[in-house]
């Protein structure tokens, strides 16, 4: 077959993985967060802090508060992953694919329940602590992943699906090397959509005494003192937005190319 | 019905020796595929044996369950009963990927894997059956020279880089890449543009000849069917066959009703599109050179409907036919060809 028959071939090469103005919106996020986080800071040195402020707004109850806060959030995510994705790619095999309205039903009302309900009757239920807070994260981050996973599979198109079977795939062949590849986009998306939810949530974390930044918010509200709710929930916001535009990072780089 | 007749037609121009059939023999024998809670059956007892090398067109509208039948030969649909006999093996006694992998398979809708060079595309069969990485390079390269695509151009490539017509000849050269002895087609071509289409077709076709495949070609445009096929089997509902028989006798006489409503009207000029100027000048002698108009002339390659064509455009009676080098050989006259077709009759002009 002569290819000049049927016009002339494209010049496309496949150039780098970014284009200069993904490049420029990648970059503007870290960009505005280190502006906030140096106005928070500013302004919270501006402050005259008495003895009640100043026992909470310092670098080492801060820095512990922030590092509690991520490894919540990063435990609980590793967790949703463990869990959710390999369930995910189970309830999108045939025989099992009838499980699929009740298991998202059952993540739909994990994640509709009320985290501090879900929190308070867990404790009770075992104890408090870290676990449990861990527990309840799970609980109310796991959707998500969970429905990304199944509709990334499910929304892989048919006909490639039929002609790799067709072409002498395996099952589990087609599902590693053409239904997973296909499915990795809307599985990090969802992914990055549970761990913003979790850095959310984990705040509550401080009612089992499970720490995180909640206890700089709650202390602030208890204590009335302005600057200390401020800077917990500025540091909240501002960790929610850092693991987001990572999670964004992230999903450009290991997208499959081609697509 | 003379589906029980398994004699190759060769093509005409076929004046080189024919290259080793490589394909296989297959058998269908009353073959059958029932859908729970259907009261009919999709494919109804349809037994019909194709060839080593043959090309064989399944012929029928949408629903007619075509489909269903070629996607029981690689058990993409397990049949409900009968047997499928490749090589007179019974393929439900092979592992249904085993058996896969030495089947080509191309569909319409193409299915190149968006995230997978055309190379990698192209290779994918032989990496899973263990080909060393050279060897795959090796076969990748040939096979998208063999589909007419340059693999230094386009090898590093992804699939929506290339348009509609080169990703089909990718799925033809993919689907070839193990060098399977049976392929089957489910309208290859039919998403491409008609031009392209026919670009695809005839070069398939002179593929075709250089492969010697067992091919089995589903497909509802009876053009099609005309152009590629050794063997047309048109069928009805439930994949019944009316008629399974070469192209020029399902136009000089098909079966019945049916059938000749696929042939439609024209269908003694659609027969001389199917002929070459080669084929008739065995049955008939040229004039010597008269006065045949200038510039209306044909050489051994074009068709009967080519030479009526130019005789057409230059409103004469009479063309000059000439080798491929342009010298003339002879005269042709439209009554010539007349009486050629009187004569022929029913029978296969080729």
């Amino acid at each position: 077959m002569s290819v000049d028959t049927l016009g002339s071939a494209f010049d496309v090469t496949s150039g780098g993985r970014w284009s200069r103005g993904q490049l420029a919106r990648h970059l503007a996020m870290p960009a505005m967060l280190l502006v906030a986080g140096l106005a928070l800071y500013l302004w919270v040195s501006g402050q005259r802090l008495d003895s009640i402020e100043s026992r909470v707004l310092n670098a080492a109850t801060i820095g512990d508060a922030t590092l509690q806060h991520l490894t919540l959030t990063a435990i609980a995510s590793l967790l949703v992953v463990v869990i959710a994705m390999p369930v995910g790619v189970m309830l999108t095999r045939p025989r099992l694919r009838w499980l699929t309205p009740v298991a998202l039903g059952a993540a739909n009302m994990g994640q509709a329940a009320p985290a501090l309900g879900v929190l308070v009757i867990m404790a009770m239920l075992f104890e408090i602590g870290e676990k449990v807070a861990i527990a309840a994260l799970v609980v109310s981050a796991i959707l998500p992943v969970l429905r990304n996973t199944i509709i990334g599979i499910q929304q892989v198109d048919r006909s490639l699906v039929e002609a790799a079977q067709g072409m002498g795939l395996t099952p589990l062949q087609v599902l590693r090397r053409i239904e997973l590849p296909l499915a990795v986009p809307v599985m990090l998306a969802g992914l990055r959509t549970t761990v913003v939810l979790s850095v959310g949530v984990a705040t509550i974390a401080t009612f089992v005494n499970a720490g995180g930044l909640g206890d700089i918010i709650v202390a602030g509200i208890k204590t009335a003192r302005t600057p200390v709710l401020l800077t917990g929930a500025v540091l909240t916001t501002l960790v929610a937005f850092t693991l987001d535009w990572l999670a964004g990072v992230l999903e450009h780089s290991v997208r499959p190319r081609g697509l | 019905m003379s589906e029980s007749s398994s004699t190759v037609v060769h093509r005409p121009s076929d004046q080189q020796p024919a290259p080793a059939i490589r394909g296989a023999r297959i058998q269908l024998v009353g073959l059958t595929k029932r859908y729970p809670g259907q009261a009919e059956a999709a494919v109804d007892n349809v037994s019909m044996e194709i060839a080593p090398g043959e090309l064989v067109m399944l012929l029928g509208p949408s629903g007619c369950g075509k489909t269903t039948t070629m996607k029981m030969i690689n058990r993409l649909i397990e049949p409900t009963s009968g047997q499928i006999l490749i090589d007179g093996e019974d393929v439900l006694r092979f592992d249904p990927t085993e058996l896969r992998r030495g089947i080509g398979y191309v569909i319409q809708q193409i299915g190149l894997f968006p995230h997978m060079t055309i190379a990698e595309n192209v290779g994918l069969v032989p990496k899973l059956l263990g080909w060393k990485a050279a060897r795959i390079a090796a076969r990748v390269d040939e096979l998208l020279d063999l589909v007419g695509l340059e693999p230094s151009g386009y090898r590093d490539r992804y699939p929506k880089q290339l348009s509609g017509g080169q990703q089909q000849r990718v799925g033809v050269a993919r689907a070839l890449a193990a060098d399977p002895p049976v392929m089957l087609m489910d309208e290859p071509f039919g998403a491409t543009d008609p031009i392209t289409r026919e670009h695809l077709q005839n070069e398939f076709r002179k593929l075709q000849r250089e492969l010697r495949k067992t091919i089995i070609f589903v497909t509802h445009d009876f053009d099609e069917a005309l152009r590629l096929g050794d063997r047309i089997a048109v069928l009805r509902d439930r994949s019944v066959i009316a008629q399974f028989d070469p192209p020029e006798r399902i136009l000089s006489q098909p079966a019945d009703d049916y059938v000749a409503g696929f042939v439609g009207s024209a269908a003694a000029i659609r027969r001389s599109g199917l002929t070459t100027v080669d084929d008739a000048l065995r049955h008939i002698e040229l004039d010597p050179i008269g006065d045949e108009p200038s510039g209306a002339s044909v050489t051994g390659d074009d068709t009967v409907r080519d030479a009526i064509d130019v005789m057409l455009r230059s409103g004469s009676n009479r063309v000059t036919v000439t080798d491929r080098a342009g010298v003339a050989l002879g005269g042709l006259d439209f009554s010539q060809i007349c009486e050629l077709w009187t004569r022929a009759g029913g029978h296969d002009v080729r």
